[in-house]
């Protein structure tokens, strides 16, 4: 135990101690290096300037050294680019926080407290602040009191400790207001008494009154302007006041209600004070006589209105919230800057702008106030508040425009450091590994099953459709995108992608997910073309059907990929030798399944009426409720092992020995990323063929997406190249048992590599929902009916009965349709007709008979005997006639010519409403994988399009392409 | 002696009967060495005066040193003369044969607030306090802490001040102050940390007016002199001063950090004696004990000793979340006391994930020098921290270091304590196994050639762990009545934690004891 806590305590050294000085030895490094932000919109608030379409902010050694639209990106600079749509507003100064407060000194004067003395930096509070973009806050030393001592300015991050006291003192901080008055009634004589002061009495202390207030403060100035001691308000007051005269230093004074502002204003004209009131909520009545007596005002605002939980009600007036307060003091020509409450933390201050605006701010104005407002009446604008060459490098990231509500904070940067992140969402299920939620807001919103929605917004979260509508939430940090269209991903209903020119007819029941692999480049430019899923045919037939498989092109892990395997069978009805033989094999193997499904329904029945002995191990009211449970599993289970064995014989006999082969299977590990260590982790699939290795990486840290890596393993010694969005990835090292210890490259930088593999077999790792949960074999009980066995090649025909699978049946002539339909419905399934030329003509009779037509790509029929007046659109005339149609590529890479297929159908007559859903909502309905794909609904897998117009236009092309929620690159 | 009677005794009964115990203890060693509650013994010869000679299986003269088998260790009138394997042992040399037992130097406190009636005093700034006047005798602490094997102890004011009072050195061995002084001034005691309740802007202004307010007094001194005033001539004279000999003359202000002109006009007898103190830490005479309880309080705490002087002999006590501001210590290379545990925990703000850090391995790593301390609890005793620090990541004579020789250094006793070597004080622990194993006992303490503690003759020790009230100890009624209660001097004050009971004790290493509940971590 006790080297398993001192382990653990070294890791725990490890992860924080070193971080800590390794910054400190490399920060010189680190800070000479020249960093390009890019950004769509900056925000300087300086002469309220806005940058729009592409900024770029050079900075160094934490400044800022230039900023603007055509900035070129110095050499060697290492670009962080927030995208078209993140704006970038200076990091935001908070006028109050509640940090650094001390409990209140004895005395009503004390303006030799300083706040910096309270500032804890090392402390993790300030982070939630730093999250909603706040990266400076003023402190103050005290409050509630006449003088309470002087405020300072600290940053909220950073590991420099000396940077982070932007001001040791920016303001001196007293009141005139109730608090103040609260001070004790005397103030203590020193003990012990010295030779200077003897033993003391406790003396009565100002203020009780406004008017007192402004006697203690009279005389104080006084004391401190002749040099002499003001006895009455301790020793050291009056010295210490005199200090800060001689500093210029601003006069922060609370003064809540109008009579208490009017006279802080007459002292401080005449005794030439520069003030700032602060807590002017209800200043805005006096806003003329202020900027007369050319003070500043601090207006607070309240976030969370009665969030102690206590309901004063509003009978009083002051407890009428006043909006207009800020918009009266700028018209007037007050200096403003907006705060939140002082007892609360900073991190809704940008809320808090825009709650002030409310009464007639400027957006623009309302920023200024939260940014370079309170900069400049703090004494800081040297350094903080806009974004200008020479400034300090602080900003906050936002998702949207500064003010709006939906806008949250994805990136604060502090002194050229980014200190704070939106963290991604690794929301449960989500397997898409730093997968950050997004929104997609556009002008149309196309959902797929003919509803648009002017304008639309879907959000995806953990790799799913959280949210679709007008206006969705927008979690905090969400990555917002911003287009003209979006529609869910197209389907390819009958294509080849992924077979790589195989023209063999697997056997009924082969698993396809063998053939395909993620990460794969042509994959990934058809998903970009917007098919985001391609239903996998082989080409060839076997008269018991073939397999097909829906799967997403673009998905990164195999688990995501496969969205159910097999999706159908593929028969062929007409046989184009001798038509007369047309529909033989099918009516067999359908006689067959009619009878599989006929001992199934028998056993079913047998076994709803049949009552266990004591004790039930199973409720049988599930058998009852519904067929979802269509297997029981004790009798299939052995079966399906069965069949395992039978699959795990047959891959031995096509791989070697195992143990000869040191590098096929999954490898997985963690490494430490340059600059900071930061800990990545990695994983990849491996397969080794004679010298040849191929395989895939992925790690969200050196390419957002898969690297398809290719290369050679010889004498123990692995070599691996490959492409990431980061550039060139190479990958070295000699396997070893298991292990593999090695160096991966990306991009220049080598990081030091330890990888375990954690299985063998690729097989079986690509396929885990065949690993079902074992259950324990319970003994069956006497009387228990016996299920039939299990058929894989007939299953898929039976979960087709059911509607859970689909059968595609290639016929062509109207005749042998009509034979075809007939047969299927007998089994009491409705097929999707594959080619069907002539279905067009049997419309009527097919409605409702057939799940849909995947149609070949003559899109128009024309009867040579009648010419080309009488030429039918085949698409058109089945939709017009109520049966759902699907546009297929037959073809491999050519998948990703499905949309000019499309919208040539609709330039030929087809709607393009209809057109829509055939791409989208009716492929996958018939194709029996609509609970997944083909509608941007709540719930359904996040595949979705980015378009510059309206889908289905010829011009319109797919910008971008989302498969799981994670962006394809 | 008669047995108390039988019935339940309660608290205050039972008091008594410790205090009479105490005195029993007390009267025994009158004047001459005896072991702790061996009142019934006759007292032995003192060996302060003589020669002793201890012969141990095993010596392990400190950190950094080879152990000897079989060595031995002769003390001459106190101190260290000899340690080795071949030392001839002089015929009139008392002999401590002890072949299965390890020798080891006496542990080294550098830092603790107990043994006093109370840990802090109620005045911001009051460094002519001496700890010395506070000290308790017969405080239960040093009775414990011969047990537990500290042989040197600097008792410094509690964290609850701004600027403190002088602590002292001592050992936990004799019947007034002076015989336990090892060194009178060890140092100021301020805090850089508020009191509960106080504003840290607060405790940053006191401390730095009051050196602000040291110059205005020294100024003033001088300016009264040059204008020919004997007003502080007549102050020193009333207040009874001492204004003869050194304290007749004036010195020229020293110091590194600022200076008053003209100082040397006035006699340093003249000179206050509340800021007298103040005066000797900026002029570098005088060491301090800084305590920082958050790593914020480092800043300030090293801003106060920079801008007045006495960087150079500061050592900052610090809380385990000091380990932040390593940096910040490491740069201005003073000594550190830990206090308050090894290990920091705390949650990270946006995982809620635990995260622990073992403090002493980060300083380790900056090149700080580190003393550990029991952190005024007893049961947390040194040689337990020792343990548990190289559990957790430092080597063994890291560990040993930070108990014995560097302690011994920041208080500025090198020569004197923290190994066995000739000329050093005849601090001996003899342990019964190796001196950072669960299953070693304190088995004898010797104190400058004096045999203070021999566990054999431990009375509270066998009364809890065997249950035996040993013949000429005052009755305690039933033992299982009487184990828990609390004992010796009156309660202590405020925060200083009552660690005293008994139930932290070490049980016996294989029987388990009939009273002990725990090993020796068991206070964890």
């Amino acid at each position: 135990v006790k080297r398993g806590v001192s382990a653990l305590l070294a890791l725990a050294a490890l992860a924080w101690a070193l971080p800590a000085w390794t910054l400190a030895r490399s920060e010189a490094a680190a800070r000479a290096e020249v960093v390009a932000l890019q950004a769509g919109t900056v925000h300087l608030v300086e002469g309220g300037k806005v940058l729009e379409g592409g900024v770029t902010i050079v900075l160094r050694d934490g400044k800022i050294l230039a900023v603007g639209k055509d900035v070129a990106v110095p050499p060697g600079a290492r670009v962080v680019d927030y995208g078209a749509d993140a704006v970038i507003v200076p990091g935001l100064v908070a006028a109050n926080s509640p940090y650094g407060v001390g409990p209140p000194s004895r005395r009503t004067a004390d303006p030799g407290v300083l706040a910096v003395d309270n500032f804890d930096p090392f402390s993790s509070a300030y982070l939630a602040d730093v999250a909603g973009g706040v990266t400076s806050a003023y402190l103050a030393p005290a409050r509630g009191r006449l003088i309470a001592g002087q405020g300072a300015v600290v940053k909220l991050a950073g590991d420099d400790l000396r940077r982070r006291v932007v001001s040791r003192s920016a303001a001196l901080q007293g009141s005139v207001g109730a608090e103040a008055r609260d001070v004790p009634g005397y103030w203590d004589p020193p003990v012990p008494a010295t030779v200077e002061v003897g033993l003391g009495v406790a003396e009565p202390q100002l203020p009780r009154t406004t008017m007192g207030a402004i006697v203690a403060l009279t005389e104080l100035l006084e004391a401190a302007r002749s040099g002499k001691e003001a006895d009455a308000y301790g020793p050291g007051a009056a010295r210490e006041l005199a200090r800060v005269l001689g500093t210029g230093l601003p006069w922060r004074i609370d003064a809540g209600t109008e009579t208490e502002i009017r006279a802080i204003l007459r002292l401080a004209q005449s005794e030439r004070l520069p003030l700032v009131i602060d807590g002017a909520e209800r200043a805005g009545e006096l806003a003329d006589e202020i900027r007369r007596a050319g003070a500043s005002a601090i207006v607070e605002v309240d976030v969370a209105p009665n969030s102690a939980g206590r309901d004063f009600g509003k009978g009083r007036d002051d407890r009428w919230p006043v909006f207009d307060t800020a918009a009266r003091l700028v018209r007037a020509g007050v200096p403003i800057a907006i705060a939140t409450e002082d007892s609360v933390r900073p991190r809704d201050l940008r809320f808090a702008a825009a709650v002030a605006s409310r009464g007639g701010l400027a957006a623009d104005a309302a920023l200024r106030a939260i940014t370079l407002g309170p900069a400049e009446i703090l004494g800081v604008a040297d350094r903080v508040g806009s974004i200008a060459p020479g400034k300090d490098a602080d900003f906050a990231v936002l998702n949207g425009p500064p003010l709006s509500a939906a806008s949250s904070v994805i990136a604060t940067w502090i002194d050229g450091e980014p200190v704070w992140e939106a963290p991604g969402s690794e929301a449960a299920g989500s397997k898409a590994p730093g997968s950050k939620p997004v929104v997609i807001e556009v002008a149309e919103l196309y959902v797929g099953d003919g509803e648009v929605l002017r304008p639309g917004q879907v959000l995806m979260q953990g790799g799913r459709i959280a949210e679709v509508g007008r206006r969705v939430a927008h979690p905090l940090g969400v990555v917002v995108v911003r287009g003209h269209a979006a529609m869910p991903g197209m389907i390819d209903a009958f294509g080849h992608l992924g077979l790589d020119g195989s023209s063999k007819a697997p056997p009924t029941d082969y698993k396809l997910a063998r053939v395909v692999e993620p990460g794969d480049r042509v994959d990934r430019r058809v998903a970009r073309a917007g098919v985001t899923t391609v239903v996998l045919t082989p080409r060839g037939q076997s008269s018991s059907g073939t397999p097909m498989m829906a799967y997403k092109p673009a998905g990164h892990d195999l688990e995501l990929m496969v969205l159910s395997d097999p999706t159908a069978l593929h028969f062929a009805w007409t046989n184009t030798r001798n038509r007369v033989e047309s529909g033989k094999d099918v009516r067999e193997v359908l006689a067959k399944a009619i009878e599989y499904e006929k001992k199934w329904k028998e056993y079913e029945a047998a076994i709803a009426k049949w009552t266990p002995p004591e004790p039930t191990p199973e409720p049988e009211t599930k058998k009852e409720a519904g067929k979802e449970e269509k297997k029981p599993e004790g009798a299939s289970a052995p079966e399906r092992k069965d069949d395992e064995k039978k699959d795990e014989k047959a891959k031995g006999k096509e791989k070697p020995e195992p143990e000869a082969d040191p590098v096929t299977g999954i490898w997985e590990g963690k490494l430490a990323l340059p600059p900071n260590e930061s800990e990545a982790s990695l994983r990849l699939r491996l397969r080794l063929e004679g010298k040849v290795v191929t395989g895939a990486l992925r790690c969200a840290q050196v390419s957002e997406g898969l690297v398809a890596l290719g290369g050679t393993f010889e004498e123990g010694k692995l070599a691996l190249a490959g492409l990431g969005s980061r550039g060139f990835v190479t990958l070295g090292g000699e396997p070893e048992e298991g292990k593999l210890e090695g160096k991966l490259a990306v991009g220049g930088t080598e990081i030091e590599l330890k990888l375990e593999r954690t299985t063998k077999d690729l097989d079986e790792a690509r396929r885990p929902e065949l690993r079902r949960e074992k259950k324990p074999e319970e003994k069956e009980p006497k009387g228990k009916p016996r299920a039939p066995g299990t058929d894989a090649k007939l299953e898929p025909l039976r979960n087709a009965m059911h509607g859970e699978g689909a059968v595609v049946v290639d016929v062509d002539r109207a005749v042998e349709i009509l034979d075809c339909v007939k047969a299927f419905e007998e089994a009491g399934i409705k097929p999707v007709l594959y080619g069907a030329d002539e279905a067009w003509k049997v419309a009527d009779a097919l409605k409702g008979r057939v799940a849909g037509v995947i149609l070949t790509h003559q899109v128009l029929e024309v009867d040579p005997r009648k010419g080309l007046s009488e030429q039918r659109n085949r698409f058109a005339e089945l939709a017009l006639a109520g049966v759902p149609v699907a546009f297929h590529s037959a073809a491999e890479e050519g998948a990703s010519d499905l949309p000019l297929i499309a919208a040539y159908a609709v330039a030929q007559g087809m709607s393009p409403e209809g057109a829509l859903r055939a791409l989208t909502h009716d492929a996958a309905a018939m194709l029996a994988i609509a609970s997944r794909v083909g509608r941007l609904a709540q719930g359904m897998d996040g595949d979705v399009l980015l378009l510059d117009g309206p889908p289905l236009e010829p011009s319109t092309s797919v910008l971008r392409t989302w498969v799981n929620g994670e962006e394809v690159r | 002696m008669p047995t108390m009677p039988t019935t339940t005794p309660t608290p205050r009964l039972a008091l008594a009967a410790l205090a009479v115990a105490a005195l029993a203890v007390s009267s025994a060693a009158t004047g001459a060495a005896s072991s702790v509650g061996g009142s019934g013994e006759p007292a032995r010869p003192a060996a302060a005066e003589g020669k002793l000679a201890i012969k141990a299986g095993k010596v392990i003269p400190g950190p950094g040193r080879p152990a000897i088998d079989g060595g031995v260790i002769l003390i001459e009138s106190g101190r260290i003369t000899a340690v080795g394997r071949d030392v001839e042992i002089p015929w009139d040399a008392t002999v401590i044969d002890a072949p299965e037992w390890t020798a080891f130097p006496g542990f080294v406190e550098a830092h603790t607030s107990r043994g006093m009636d109370r840990p802090n005093e109620n005045l911001e700034v009051a460094p002519f306090l001496s700890v010395r006047d506070s000290i308790d005798p017969i405080n239960f602490y040093f009775e414990d802490a011969l047990r537990w094997g500290l042989t040197t102890i600097n008792v410094e004011q509690g964290h609850d001040t701004v600027i403190a009072g002088q602590g002292i050195v001592v050992k936990p061995w004799g019947l007034t102050v002076e015989e336990m002084t090892v060194k009178p001034v060890a140092g100021i005691k301020i805090s850089a940390t508020p009191k509960r309740t106080l504003s840290g802007a607060t405790q940053a202004q006191v401390l730095r007016r009051a050196f602000g307010d040291l110059r205005r007094y020294l100024e003033d001194l001088v300016q009264q002199k040059r204008e020919g005033s004997d007003r502080s001539r007549r102050e020193a004279l009333f207040q009874g001063r001492e204004l003869e000999g050194e304290k007749a003359k004036g010195r020229a202000m020293e110091g590194s950090a600022w200076k008053v002109e003209g100082l040397e006009r006035v006699p340093r007898g003249e000179i206050d004696e509340k800021q007298e103190p103040l005066l000797a830490l900026v002029e570098g005479r005088m060491p301090a004990f800084v305590y920082c309880g958050r790593p914020s309080d480092v800043r300030l705490a090293l801003e106060v000793a920079r801008e007045n002087g006495f960087l150079a002999r500061t050592t900052l006590v610090v809380s385990p979340e000091c380990w932040k501001a390593a940096g910040e210590i490491a740069e201005a290379g003073v000594p550190i006391v830990i206090e308050g545990g090894l290990v920091h925990t705390e949650r990270d703000p946006f995982t809620g994930k635990e995260i622990e850090t073992f403090v002493p391995k980060v300083f380790q790593e900056r090149g700080v020098r580190f003393a550990l301390s029991a952190s005024n609890s007893t049961s947390e005793s040194l040689w337990y921290q020792a343990a548990l620090a190289t559990g957790l990541g430092l080597t063994r004579e890291q560990a040993l270091s930070a108990v014995t020789t560097v302690p011994a250094e920041i208080l500025g006793l090198g020569k004197r304590v923290g190994s066995l070597e000739p000329g050093k004080d005849g601090n001996v622990l003899l342990f019964s196994g190796d001196p950072l194993s669960v299953s070693s006992w304190v088995e004898r303490v010797i104190l400058e050639g004096v045999e203070v503690y021999d566990r054999s003759k431990d009375v509270r020790m066998k009364h809890l762990l065997e249950g035996v009230t040993p013949p000429g100890t005052a009755a305690m009624g039933e033992e299982e009545e009487v184990t828990h209660e609390d004992e010796g001097p009156p309660p202590e004050a405020g925060d200083e934690k009552k660690d005293g009971k008994k139930d932290e004790e070490k049980p016996p290493p294989k029987d388990g004891g009939n009273g002990g509940n725990g090993g020796k971590g068991g206070g964890r």
